[in-house]
């Protein structure tokens, strides 16, 4: 049972990973990190159903703090190069300089 | 939901099976939001596919009886950050000539999938050989708001205030990066 949860889990943050490897709209690689963490998440609530404790519970709420302090810069970092570049492309980001 | 995953585990053979339906819904609805979100090419497509998946994750939540972190990933993941992304998304108002032009984006995806394919048969792998004992029955409070909460305030009370600085710190930093035409004025 816990087995399948881990599965999904699994195939969610490969999926992600293709995101971030293949994709070059910053936003579409910006949602992928965050599905990255999703699955770490389920692992974690996965794995505290199968041990009975609650520690991964509070381990999946500081994950959604990370990601909602990440979202928050991320997206400040994305409206500022989207001003200087004009542009979405992460190939057009590769030199930050200026 | 939670009541309805609670009662199927208690009850017979049946409602185990709907318990079962309900795991194969919200996964294949969180793997079809997850392949939506990395093959379509307008980032708003994909943020409304990706929106679909949280939902989804809300759900197994919910059959894994984790109640607190189920309300969180509704209200926190697919409600605040969702709409944070959107609302950025629709700020920067995307047309379709905007975007990257990606047109081996199929052939990078494909590429992508092979390389990634190991690392993912060698995770399935891990995951198979975890002992797993199939406890049906849990507690009718775990994973409630009070317990997780006790938990989060004496076990883990030094990571929830470090996190706290770090939520001031990423504050502090996207009001430097974001507001930097007010400050030069």
């Amino acid at each position: 049972m816990i087995h399948s949860y881990l599965m999904v889990s699994v195939i969610l943050f490969c999926i992600g990973m293709l995101g971030v490897i293949s994709r070059r709209n910053v936003f579409t690689v910006f949602m992928s990190i965050e599905l990255m963490l999703n699955a770490a998440n389920l692992a974690f609530v996965a794995f505290s159903r199968l041990h009975e404790s609650m520690d991964g519970h509070v381990l999946a709420l500081m994950v959604m703090a990370v990601a909602a302090a990440e979202a928050a810069l991320a997206l400040a970092v994305v409206i500022l190069l989207h001003k200087h570049k004009g542009k979405l492309d992460t190939n057009v980001f590769s030199l930050l300089k200026g | 939901m939670v009541h309805l995953a609670k009662k199927s585990i208690k009850k017979g053979a049946l409602d185990i099976m709907f318990a079962d339906w309900l795991f194969i819904l919200f996964t294949v609805c969180a793997v079809l939001g997850a392949a939506g979100l990395v093959s379509f090419r307008h980032p708003m497509n994909s943020a409304m596919s990706f929106v679909v998946t949280l939902i989804s994750l809300a759900g197994l939540y919910a059959l894994l009886s984790a109640k607190l972190i189920f309300a969180t990933q509704l209200i926190v993941y697919a409600g605040a950050i969702m709409s944070l992304i959107i609302f950025i998304i629709m700020f920067l108002n995307i047309q379709n000539e905007d975007l990257p032009v990606e047109e081996g984006r199929l052939k990078n995806m494909t590429i992508g999938a092979v390389l990634i394919a190991p690392i993912g048969l060698f995770l399935m792998k891990v995951v198979k050989q975890i002992p797993g004992s199939d406890t049906v029955v849990v507690d009718p409070n775990f994973g409630g708001v009070k317990e997780v909460g006790q938990l989060l305030f004496s076990k883990w009370l030094l990571p929830f205030e470090i996190v706290s600085i770090l939520l001031l710190v990423a504050l502090v930093g996207a009001v430097v990066l974001a507001g930097k035409r007010g400050i030069n004025k």
